[in-house]
This record gives C-alpha cells, sequence and structure tokens, in this order.
C-alpha cells in the first residue's frame, strides 16, 4: 500500500509541476502567437532575418512571445495545408496572395486585414497595387504584401556573351542563335532549375502565355470568352516545346534542383539563368562571409538584368509576368485577444524599418510607398545589382497575369506537369493543350 | 482425478495463499500483470494503427475538405462555404483514383519496387551472407561493415547525397566527362532505374545481416557430415541451408514487401516523384493528393486503403508460398 501512494504521490506531483508551469504562462502577462515563417535558404543572407527582424520585434515587443516555425519551398507549402487540415494554423503566416495559398483563402482561413489596415490609415501608405483584391473576393485583403513580384527575371552572364562574341539577344531567334556556338564549347544557353514542377510554369511559362495571350487573358478565361483550346495557349506551349527542341533548354533541366543552378551560371556554364525577381538576392554578398556568386565589381561588368527576348508572333512586347507579393496573414480563427498582439506583429514584418531591411539585402522591393529606394541604395552604399534590379522594373512595359496566381490548384498542377512532359518529350503540345483544357473544364464543370 | 476436483482443490489453494500489498491474490496478480503488459500494447494499436486504418477507410468514402471534423469551427467556415460540410458519397473517389494514369503509373513502379526488393536485395543479402559465413571470402568483418553501412545512414542524407551525385551539374556527369569529353548530361528514358539502384544499395545490408545472423545459427557440423558423404556446396545448399532458411526468407520476403508499398523519403528526396511524375510511387501519389495544390483528402485515403489492400494481398501470397513449398527442414 505504501509503494501505491508514493507512485500516485509522484504522479500528482508532476501533473501539479506541468499545470503550474502553464499557469505561470498565464500569469505572465506575454501573449503567445505562433508563427509559420517562410525563409529562404537559396538566398545567403536569409539567416540574417533571425537577428535582423525577429529578434529586433522581440526586444521591442517583450510583451509578446512568438514562437515561430521557419520553412522554405514545398515543404513550407505542404505544411499549411497539413495544419489547415487539422484546423490547427498558426496565428500568424506567411502567404501567397491566391495560386500557393489557394485553400487559405478560398476557404476563409486568413482575417480580412481590409478593416485593419483602414482602421490605422495604412491603406493609403501602401502602394495601390499592394492592396488590390486578393483571391478575386471584393474588398478583401488576405495578406499584407511585400510588393509586387516579377516571376521572370533573365539573368545574363555578360562575360560569357563578350567571350564568345555574342550580342545581347533582342529576339528568340537570337537565342536560337547562341545554341551551336555556346554548346560547342560546353556552355548551356539557358540554364533552370526545373526539377520542381512550379520554376517552369512560374518562372517562365507565365510570361510566354502573357505574350501570346495579352494582359488580360485570365479575364477572359474566367469570362468564359476563351479557353485553353485556343490558339495563344497552343502557341505558348509551342513556344515551349521548341525552348527544348531547339537546345535553348536542355532537358536535364528537369533534374536540377531549385536554386542548385545558380552556382554554375556565375561560374560561366551557362549564358543566362530564369527564376523570379526573388533570386537577385542570390547573386549579392552573403555578409557573413563576404563570398558573393558575383562581388559587387563583378556586377558592374559580368551581370545584367533583362526581360525574355521576343517571339515571333507574340502580340504584346516587353511583358513580364507579375503578381501581388507575398506577405504577412492572419488566421481567420484567432483568440479575439491575440489580434492585437498579430496585428502588431504583422504591421512591424511590412514596417518601413522591415521593408528596408529586405531592400538591402535584395529580398523584395518595397510595397511602402514612403520608402525611397534610389536614397536606401545611397546611403547604405547598396551593390550594384540592387540598382540594376530598379532599373529593370522600370523597364518592363505591361504586366501579365502569373498562372499559379490567378488558375486554381486544379488546373495549374495539370499545367506544371504538362510542362515537365514537354520537357522530357514524352508528350506533345497536342495531348498537353487538351490535358489542360480538360483540367479547367472539369473545375468549372464543378 | 477428474478435471473439476483439480481445478477445486487449485482454487481452494489460491484462496488459501497469501495476499499481497495490493489485496491480490496469485491469480489477481496474474491476471493483473498480464494486463498490465498486454494492455498498453492493445491500446497503441488500437488508437496508432487500428483506429487510423478505419478512420482512414471511411474518409475515403466522403467528401471531407479538410479542417475540423466536428465543432464550432465547421460551423464558421461552414458559413464561408457551405460545401465543406463533410457528407458520406461512396466511391467515388476511388473511382477517381483508378481513372488518373499517375495511380498506375505510380503502382507500377511500387511494383518495381517490390521486384527489386525481392529479387534483389534479399537474393543479393542472401548470397553474400552465404560467401562470408562459408568463409569464402577473406576480410569478412570490412564486406560486412561496409555492405551494412548504408543502412546506419539517414534516408534523407542518402536521397540528397545520390540526388547531387547524379543530377546533371553534378558529379557524376563530371566523372564520364573524364572518360569521355563533352558528355552532357541527358534525362533518362527510365527515371526509376537510378532510385531502383539506390533501393537495391541501401537495403541489401539489413538482409545480410538478417541471414548472417540465421545461418550462424545453423550447426555446421551437419554441413560437413553431408560433405563426407559426398555433397556438393550447392547440394548442401539446397538441401540444407536453405530449408533451414526458409521462415527467415518468408519473413525477409514480407518485409520487403511492406517496405516497398510505403517507400517515400528516399524517392521523395531524390526526385520528388519527378519529372512529370514518372517516379510517382503510391505514398508520394497519396501525399501529394493531400498536401499539395488543391487538397484532395478523399483521394489520399482511397489510395492509403489500396496501398493496405495490396499488401494484405502479397503478404498472403508469400505466406501461402511458404506454406507450400518452405520449411522442409
Amino acid at each position: 500500500m505504501k509503494k501505491l501512494a508514493m507512485v500516485v504521490l509522484s504522479l500528482v506531483l508532476l501533473c501539479s509541476m506541468v499545470f503550474a508551469q502553464a499557469a505561470a504562462e498565464a500569469n505572465s502577462g506575454k501573449t503567445t502567437i505562433r508563427v509559420l515563417n517562410y525563409i529562404d535558404m537559396s538566398e545567403p543572407n536569409s539567416a540574417n532575418e533571425i537577428a535582423q527582424i525577429w529578434d529586433k520585434f522581440s526586444a521591442e515587443h517583450p510583451e509578446i512571445e512568438v514562437i515561430r516555425e521557419d520553412l522554405f519551398n514545398e515543404p513550407f507549402h505542404q505544411k499549411v495545408e497539413a495544419y489547415a487540415a487539422q484546423g490547427n494554423l498558426p496565428d500568424v503566416m506567411y502567404a501567397w496572395p491566391s495560386g500557393r495559398s489557394e485553400t487559405l483563402h478560398k476557404d476563409g482561413y486568413l482575417y480580412n486585414l481590409k478593416s485593419l489596415l483602414e482602421r490605422d490609415g495604412l491603406d493609403k501608405v501602401y502602394s495601390a497595387t499592394s492592396m488590390a483584391d486578393q483571391a478575386g473576393k471584393v474588398g478583401y485583403v488576405g495578406e499584407l504584401p511585400n510588393g509586387l513580384t516579377a516571376t521572370s527575371m533573365m539573368f545574363v552572364n555578360t562575360k560569357v556573351l563578350r567571350e564568345n562574341g555574342l550580342e545581347m539577344p533582342k529576339t528568340y531567334a537570337d537565342l536560337v542563335a547562341m545554341v551551336p556556338v555556346l554548346n560547342a564549347k560546353g556552355i548551356e544557353v539557358v540554364s533552370m532549375d526545373c526539377k520542381d514542377a512550379w520554376v517552369m510554369q512560374s518562372c517562365l511559362f507565365s510570361l510566354i502565355t502573357g505574350r501570346f495571350g495579352g494582359a488580360d487573358w485570365a479575364d477572359r478565361v474566367f469570362a468564359g470568352e476563351t479557353d485553353f483550346a485556343d490558339e495563344w495557349f497552343v502557341k505558348s506551349l509551342t513556344a515551349v516545346d521548341n525552348l527544348y527542341k531547339d537546345g535553348v533548354i536542355n532537358r536535364n533541366t528537369l533534374s536540377i534542383g531549385y536554386g542548385s543552378g545558380r552556382g554554375d551560371f556565375a561560374n560561366g556554364k551557362s549564358a543566362f539563368y530564369i527564376d523570379g525577381d526573388w533570386a537577385c538576392a542570390s547573386f549579392q554578398t552573403d555578409v557573413t562571409t563576404g563570398q558573393a556568386l558575383f562581388a559587387p565589381e563583378a556586377q558592374k561588368t559580368d551581370i545584367e538584368l533583362i526581360n525574355f527576348p521576343a517571339f515571333d508572333g507574340e502580340v504584346i512586347h516587353e511583358s513580364n509576368s507579375a503578381v501581388v507579393g507575398t506577405g504577412w496573414a492572419i488566421a481567420a480563427d484567432i483568440d479575439a485577444d491575440k489580434l492585437e498582439a498579430a496585428w502588431t506583429l504583422v504591421k512591424f514584418l511590412e514596417s518601413e524599418y522591415a521593408q528596408t531591411w529586405r531592400l538591402t539585402t535584395g529580398a523584395s522591393f518595397p510595397s511602402l510607398t514612403t520608402i525611397d529606394v534610389a536614397k536606401v541604395c545611397e546611403e547604405y552604399n547598396l551593390e550594384p545589382l540592387v540598382a540594376k534590379r530598379s532599373d529593370w522594373y522600370n523597364n518592363i512595359q505591361v504586366a501579365t497575369p502569373v498562372i499559379d496566381g490567378v488558375l486554381p490548384a486544379a488546373v495549374f498542377e495539370v499545367i506544371n506537369t504538362v510542362l515537365q512532359e514537354i520537357g522530357l518529350g514524352s508528350t506533345t503540345v497536342e495531348k498537353g493543350v487538351a490535358d489542360v483544357n480538360a483540367a479547367w473544364h472539369a473545375y468549372i464543370g464543378k | 482425478m477428474k478435471g473439476t476436483e483439480v481445478s477445486k482443490k487449485r482454487e481452494d489453494r489460491i484462496g488459501q495463499a497469501p495476499k499481497n500489498f495490493l489485496g491480490l491474490s496469485s491469480r489477481g496478480e496474474e491476471v493483473m500483470a498480464y494486463w498490465t503488459f498486454v494492455l498498453p500494447g492493445f491500446l497503441i494499436y488500437l488508437f496508432v494503427m487500428a483506429f487510423p486504418t478505419f478512420f482512414a477507410a471511411f474518409l475515403s468514402l466522403t467528401n471531407y475538405r479538410g479542417g475540423a471534423l466536428f465543432g464550432p469551427k465547421s460551423v464558421i467556415w461552414g458559413n464561408i462555404a457551405p460545401e465543406r460540410k463533410m457528407k458520406i458519397i461512396g466511391f467515388d473517389y476511388y473511382a477517381q483514383m483508378f481513372h488518373d494514369k499517375y495511380f498506375w503509373l505510380a503502382l507500377k513502379n511500387n511494383m518495381w519496387i517490390v521486384f527489386i526488393s525481392v529479387f534483389g536485395q534479399i537474393p543479393l543479402g542472401f548470397i553474400m551472407a552465404y560467401l562470408i559465413f562459408r568463409g569464402m571470402i577473406k576480410g569478412k568483418d570490412f564486406f560486412q561493415t561496409v555492405i551494412y553501412l548504408p543502412c546506419v545512414i539517414s534516408t534523407v542524407v542518402i536521397g540528397r547525397l545520390w540526388g547531387a551525385f547524379t543530377a546533371p551539374n553534378g558529379a557524376l556527369p563530371d566523372l564520364i566527362r573524364l572518360f569521355k569529353p563533352g558528355y552532357v548530361a541527358g534525362n533518362s528514358t527510365h527515371p526509376m532505374i537510378p532510385v531502383l539502384f539506390v533501393i537495391l544499395w541501401m537495403y541489401t545490408g539489413t538482409y545480410l545481416i538478417i541471414f548472417l545472423a540465421n545461418l550462424q545459427k545453423i550447426d555446421t557440423s551437419v554441413i560437413e557430415a553431408a560433405k563426407i558423404d559426398g555433397a556438393t556446396e550447392m547440394q548442401a545448399l539446397r538441401y540444407i541451408i536453405l530449408p533451414a532458411l526458409s521462415g527467415v526468407i518468408v519473413t525477409s520476403a514480407i518485409l520487403a514487401i511492406s517496405g516497398s508499398l510505403k517507400s517515400f523519403d528516399l524517392i521523395y528526396v531524390m526526385t520528388s516523384g519527378g519529372p512529370a511524375k514518372q517516379t510517382y510511387v503510391l505514398s508520394i501519389f497519396m501525399y501529394d493528393s493531400a498536401f499539395k495544390g488543391a487538397p484532395n483528402y478523399p483521394l489520399a485515403n482511397a489510395v492509403s486503403m489500396v496501398m493496405c489492400i495490396i499488401s494484405f494481398t502479397m503478404i498472403g501470397i508469400t505466406k501461402a508460398v511458404e506454406k507450400k513449398f518452405g520449411g522442409r527442414e
């Protein structure tokens, strides 16, 4: 009996310790916020975010305790879906304006920030584009965006062009003409990291559909004026097919993991590299090591940023696919007593301080109209690539839709697979068109 | 003495036995000990294995779209998206699955993995174990360690290493260029081959250890006696060693089949099922259905049910084969 009493007593003691800890936390006066953060592992300076952003927030707001989870690329998106499925979303999370965060927007998992922005007079401080309706819902801002993201940036290794006597390409035909010259020396013309299926769709095919379909192709598709069996889409898929058949892009890029081709490009193994504008940061100096894929001096002479050259038959020119940037969101079912703390955090993450820091690292261009990019470049003595990037945005004549930003996942997932199948040469353009159109009609038929 | 009398006398004895500190008789202690040992395992099995399996079967017959199954959250979301309300719709998602070409591709790839596991890893593991056991090679400790080494390395690390090694910008094309200058890595028309090779390389060591441990239990004097009687090495293998190991071979086959059907981590890290889903297996198909793009939980659960059924069927076949041909020691 004595032993039994001992066991029971020990259990009671253990329980009281656990509950005492929880009670102590509850009485500390701190509000605890769970955060799911997206951290770009392919950027050299992304790890500094912890000290520069998160530690600073904790120092400025000791009354708010942040429990943060950092993830990157597909694991991030899959974790979000898993949390949504469990009904266990974090209080604050990084989110996309639509596409990749479709579940969050469509099924009402996110708090509409519009009312909070208006209450605090912030709706006029952020650029008009970043305050646009999201996910097709009128008056809805599910996530507060960093800015506008152009998803197809073409990096040029000008050193490679110079050494091989080549000029900056103006048309697609110019790129094709480079194939024999560069391949003879073991150099690829355009490299991409297409192992992840979204890369080709987001970073090049969205631009191509804009060039052949016009800036309003998505509106016309949703209005039922056109579908994916029409000429504009056939021409777009044919253009991708030609990229592989002409040798402009090697089919083996389908086996290159995201971000791993940037070093090869910097080392002159390809003349061009295509990625989103966010990839710009990966060519700048890592402040912790002082190393850079293009040193600041080399950035002046050896790298340029251009728009993809003109395709024969394109209906608009010098366009680029762009979407409201990624940003921060609050869970719709957040506890009322946590809402203000979460909003304080979101405001900090999109504050002048945080957006300026992200500009200096090259992670994103600001959505706050109060930040003068040229002045920041001068004040912080930013690397030449930042100024080149600013000029590059100015040269974009038309912004066209990003496929996974406007179409539902049930359709863009099929497009992603079709693009990879075309890359492998395992399907035809006609079959690909039929598959995508079938997915679209199945979606609208639901 | 009749059985009832024995039982009565035992009960009397138990009744007279001294009671322990909990006030239980010996019989009571026995019962308590039985439940103390069985209950935790039984409960864990019930809640961690059996319940999720039956629940997955149930979800595969519904239109569940995520979120809380019951409770106030469903009501809140219900106002925004009424179609979220869960209802039983039957076998629609099974039909969708069987009409999906990638399901069949995934199933085919899984069968390749089963094939390479059962007819690659097990025979290879056995041959190497046999060579070591019979002392046909020198440095047996070295070979044993080297062959088993992949089993102690994290699957994610192995997947990353082999993925990077075989990538077009990896070390393998560079090595090939040493012998064939100008070589440019292309895309394999059989993208499962590198995956199958790594699976073979990675898990053969496990079977080597299993077979070696069981070979060492065989009395060598029996083999030596057979040899003296004129049996050849092959005859000793055929009539002494293989029958003695038939149970182990079946166990290994069951492990290989069930392991093959749930293959996920290595392939996910190496290829993510790509390019163009060419290295899809059922578990990745299930995972992508649930957590990638537009989540489709009933479809994912339907896939998991099919995996269970295939697994049980193949294990049943293996057991039947063992019953018919094995165990003639």
